[in-house]
């Protein structure tokens, strides 16, 4: 880590997954002459985008419509989302996902040749493209695949990006990024950037994300100024396994799967979520309804449910039966193939012939990184999109299926106006931009290659997993002032406890524990602003379930949470900002029988 | 700072897998059977030479070491068959709409049928 | 099984900063039949020895980053469960013929470098234009590439193939699977180009067909089937150049 490089592009993308990989397609096809850098963490398709299963909403059949897609979008964010982002991206979303099909995304098809639909939870009519149940992994090695066409992109793989370098007019130039092979910082500078660094679902033990889900996005654009919105909602996927949290796909209870408790009964029937069909029924799955209820509810469900004594206890905690024996293995191998391999390899049973255990599961953040609908953040030239970012479309709770799609929409959009801005403020200074990355350089050097952390007597993993069990008892599925208080209280103790991590190696080479260190940071950062952020809530909507106070309050609520980070990494400042409503006024949540019916 | 390290490959890398001394067994079948073709050329020149010729040289191969030979030759085009014929789905995959033929009837159907099918008609016109 | 039972891993130690040899370093893990050998790895790395270095990340088998010899054979450490080698030690070294960065991480610049050469996009003489809607595609033609494009980059099947350690011109099973699934992709029409690439010299021939690359692929992606007919594709292409200079295209 002697020395620090310069590498000048025109923009700068953090983060190589979908949104990161549509953006830095947007730029290099509208404008050859620019050369666009892609800094990741990790090779572009291990990113976590790889892991999605079911599918991706955008309106394309004739019995379906863009009021449809929008209503259930708005509804299911419990009227948290601001509308008029909603309407740009159902809109443009089918531009988007045909634009995925022409750059060979192998969407399962019709007899007839079009792309073939399924009904996710929430969704009034079926709207999901899907390829089988590996979506996500089609869609990231597609999109990674058609950037290998341009010469103009350039990757920076297995690059740390730490600090976002910012000019004397404080407009957003770089960053400074860690060469995992060597260790050498470089300054990857630009005329703008943008973050797309995914979620934070490891602040929480059990977890559906992966390993390099940490916030290190969110964490930087927090400590460089911009708020966290909405922070407190966190989305736990109602069927995730035992024991690892691996996903099983909502695709599965689109298929027609349902849920059973410990005696065999479809309890989700008892929670307002409607009546159930017989399986053989044809109208069955019912949309909108039962199993394709929207996932905050069901998670809630299960709760319940385990209160009530009917859930099964295993040794991984108590789950519930997705149930999918009644599918056939034939469907089962063309439509969810993953979900068989998945069940059988991790969980040990075939669901052709027994039923899953399920529990709900952290899965995504509808918060993060403050973005207005052109996906620009309050800094000048600085830009989000994809999970890291907050537009917000999610609102309260995030229809399943839609930030596959949001990761295309709005990693364009943000590509489109990054490169705009690149060419309207095309000069910066790059001996001050320098200064900074070696400053940052230093701080890292300083902070973890000398005491305390040289000497010190904390280990990363006992951090990180305190932190896990303070988040998952104090700001789970239901939270109240005791265990938020309490949960706050932990993550500050915590972040005292970090400036003592010692680390076991103070080499430069690909030191993987130097960047286990930094996401613990940026999980602490993150953390931090969910807790505050859930505290100050002073409701319940969607996902953020308070049981002190249990009803929706949109007198004082109907608001994003913005929380700013404090220098001295105290409790974050907490602001509110009004939901843009524009056609669609709050209203009741319902799923059921008169499920959409309530529209205006 | 010595960089990165680089594993040598071993000479005898083929002993590393037992498929590797698989493969290496499929590939020396092709001597056997080469072997086997330059004895059928001989004999074909010896019957045209004359009976005199076909004769002698027909009786050189009654030796015990002659036929040693052509049994470890037909070993080896047996087994260099049923290999060949294992291969027959991967590289030639057939599919009936969207379904792949499964590889056992694909072997039959690309592999032994075809060949059971032309050795009977070889077999009709030669004993008939 | 009793609560303080462990398992032995041996692991592949190396740092490009201080060793001119790798080495092995033994260490006992609480054993646990539902953990993965990545589990064991990390258990490791949080509570043994920070300084132990892999990569890993989703732990569900998609995301290709955790590849390693586990006793001699390509796996995913994610996928390989202690319950299938338990009681016996566990040795894990980096997958074999690549350069080894540090400890269990390999250079995997080379295979990046493969995956480019081969095309592995859409390639269309007419213009990009969405309005249109999609390309149609019946699923009997998606069935014809789409088990090939099931390859999540693991690199398993560079470990398992001889031919990839020997002949460096030799683009390997994944990239060359991936390029044939370009080939076989209704909407596409880049055959010719990508053929191009791929004839040259060792770039496909030198294939022999050992097949392990299939065996060890945790996606069935069969790339040994993908090259023999991406060599029968290439042998009618080189025919049809050979008969038709300049009317070669496809």
């Amino acid at each position: 880590m002697s020395h620090v490089t310069t590498h000048e592009h025109d923009v700068i993308i953090i983060g190589g997954g979908g949104a990161g990989l549509r953006a830095a397609i947007a730029i290099a096809e509208e404008n050859p002459d620019f050369s666009v850098a892609c800094v990741s963490k990790v090779y572009p398709m291990r990113s976590h985008t790889v892991t999605a299963e079911g599918g991706a909403a955008a309106v394309i059949k004739d019995h379906d419509s863009l009021e449809d897609h929008i209503y259930d979008t708005i509804s299911g964010a419990d009227w948290l989302a601001d509308q008029d982002a909603v309407e740009y991206f159902v809109n443009r979303a089918p531009r988007e996902m045909i634009q995925l099909e022409h750059w060979g995304c192998p969407w399962s098809r019709k007899p007839d040749g079009t792309v073939a639909v399924r009904p996710f939870g929430g969704m009034k009519i079926e709207r999901t493209w899907f390829a089988a149940d590996k979506t996500g992994f089609h869609m990231l090695h597609s999109l990674f695949q058609t950037t290998l066409k341009y010469g103009n992109i350039v990757r920076y793989d297995e690059h740390f990006a730490t600090k976002l370098l910012l000019d004397d007019e404080g407009r957003c130039r770089g960053c400074a990024a860690i060469e995992l092979r060597t260790g050498t910082v470089r300054a990857v500078l630009g005329k703008s950037v943008i973050i797309c660094t995914g979620g934070a679902g490891k602040a929480f033990p059990f977890t559906t994300n992966g390993a390099i889900k940490t916030g290190d996005g969110m964490a930087m654009a927090y400590q460089a100024g911009v708020a966290l919105k909405d922070m407190e909602f966190i989305q736990y996927h109602p069927t995730g396994l035992p024991g690892t949290g691996i996903l099983i796909t909502e695709a599965s209870r689109g298929e027609g799967g349902i849920l059973v408790n410990k005696d065999g009964h479809r309890y989700l029937q008892d929670y307002d979520l409607g009546q159930p069909l017989d399986v053989n029924d044809p109208r069955h799955p019912q949309k909108r309804a039962m199993e394709l209820g929207p996932r905050d509810k069901l998670s809630q469900c299960f709760i319940k449910e385990k209160n009530a004594g009917r859930t099964i206890r295993t040794r991984d905690g108590h789950v519930v039966h997705l149930d999918l024996r009644h599918l056939g293995e034939k469907k089962i191998d063309k439509r969810i193939p993953f979900v068989r391999e998945l069940a059988r390899s991790y969980a040990g049973i075939d669901p052709v012939h027994q039923p899953i255990p399920v529990r709900p599961v952290v899965h995504y953040v509808m918060g993060g990184i403050d973005v207005d609908s052109n996906s620009a953040t309050n800094i000048p030239g600085l830009y989000a999109a994809g999970e890291c970012a907050c537009v917000s479309i999610n609102g309260a709770n995030r229809l399943g299926s839609n930030s596959l799609t949001e990761l295309l929409v709005f990693g364009g959009q943000a590509g489109t106006h990054a490169a705009r801005f690149a060419m309207d403020h095309p000069d910066y200074d790059v001996s001050a931009l320098l200064a900074q990355a070696g400053d940052e350089r230093d701080r890292i050097r300083r902070t973890y290659f000398s005491s305390p952390h040289k000497s010190g007597s904390e280990r990363i993993a006992v951090i990180r997993k305190e932190l896990h069990e303070s988040m998952e008892d104090g700001a789970g599925i239901y939270r109240d002032a005791d265990s938020l208080e309490s949960t706050c209280t932990k993550i500050a103790e915590l972040r005292e406890r970090y400036a003592n991590v010692a680390l076991d190696d103070h080499t430069n080479s690909f030191n993987t524990e130097l960047t286990a260190a930094l996401e613990l940071s940026s999980l602490l950062d993150v953390a931090q602003s969910m807790a505050h952020s859930a505290m100050q809530r002073t409701e319940s909507r969607g996902s953020h379930q308070r049981l002190d106070h249990p009803e929706r309050n949109d007198d004082d609520f109907l608001a994003h949470s913005l929380a700013y980070h404090q220098e001295d990494g105290s409790a974050p400042r907490i602001e509110y900002r009004p939901v843009t409503i524009t056609k669609w006024p709050p209203g009741a949540r319902t799923y059921g029988a008169d499920s959409g019916l309530k529209r205006e | 700072m010595s960089g990165q390290y680089h594993r040598s490959h071993s000479r005898a890398w083929f002993m590393e897998r037992p498929a590797y001394i698989r493969f290496m067994i499929r590939e020396l079948t092709s001597f056997f059977m080469a072997a086997y073709l330059i004895v059928l050329i001989i004999t074909l020149a010896k019957v045209g030479a004359g009976e005199a010729a076909a004769a002698e040289w027909l009786q050189a191969l009654s030796g015990t070491g002659w036929k040693v030979a052509h049994a470890v030759a037909l070993a080896a085009a047996v087994w260099h068959t049923i290999t060949f014929f294992a291969a027959v789905p991967q590289a030639m995959p057939i599919y009936i709409g969207e379904d792949r033929l499964p590889a056992p009837i694909a072997k039959i159907v690309m592999g032994y049928g075809p060949w059971l099918t032309v050795t009977a008609v070889i077999l009709w016109g030669v004993l008939r | 099984m009793p609560d303080n039972e462990t398992i032995t891993l041996e692991l592949f130690r190396y740092h490009p900063e201080t060793d001119s040899e790798p080495r092995f370093q033994s260490y006992d893990v609480p054993y646990d039949e539902d953990w993965v050998v990545l589990d064991a790895i990390n258990w490791i790395k949080d509570y043994v020895d920070g300084s132990v270095t892999h990569r890993w990340s989703c732990r569900m088998g998609v995301c290709g980053s955790c590849g390693m010899m586990v006793n001699g054979e390509p796996k995913l450490t994610c996928a390989a469960f202690l319950k299938n080698y338990y009681p016996f030690p566990i040795k894990v070294e980096p997958l074999v013929n690549f350069p080894v960065e540090r400890d269990l991480v390999v250079d995997m610049e080379g295979f990046m470098d493969k995956l480019q050469d081969v095309k592995p996009y859409i390639i269309r003489d007419d213009v990009n234009d969405t309005s249109g809607g999609e390309y149609r595609q019946s699923p009997a033609e998606l069935a014809q590439y789409k088990q090939y494009s099931m390859c999540i980059n693991c690199m398993l099947c560079y470990s398992a193939c001889p031919v990839v350690g020997h002949e460096d011109e030799f683009l390997g099973p994944a990239a060359l699977a991936l390029g044939h699934r370009y080939n076989k992709d209704s909407r596409d029409q880049g055959q010719s180009e990508r053929l191009e690439v791929m004839l040259s010299s060792e770039a496909m021939w030198g294939c022999t067909f050992v097949g392990e690359c299939s065996v060890v692929c945790p996606k069935h992606v069969d790339p040994a089937g993908a090259i023999q007919q991406a060599k029968a594709m290439g042998a009618q292409e080189y025919f049809k150049r050979f008969v038709m200079p300049k009317g070669a295209g496809v």
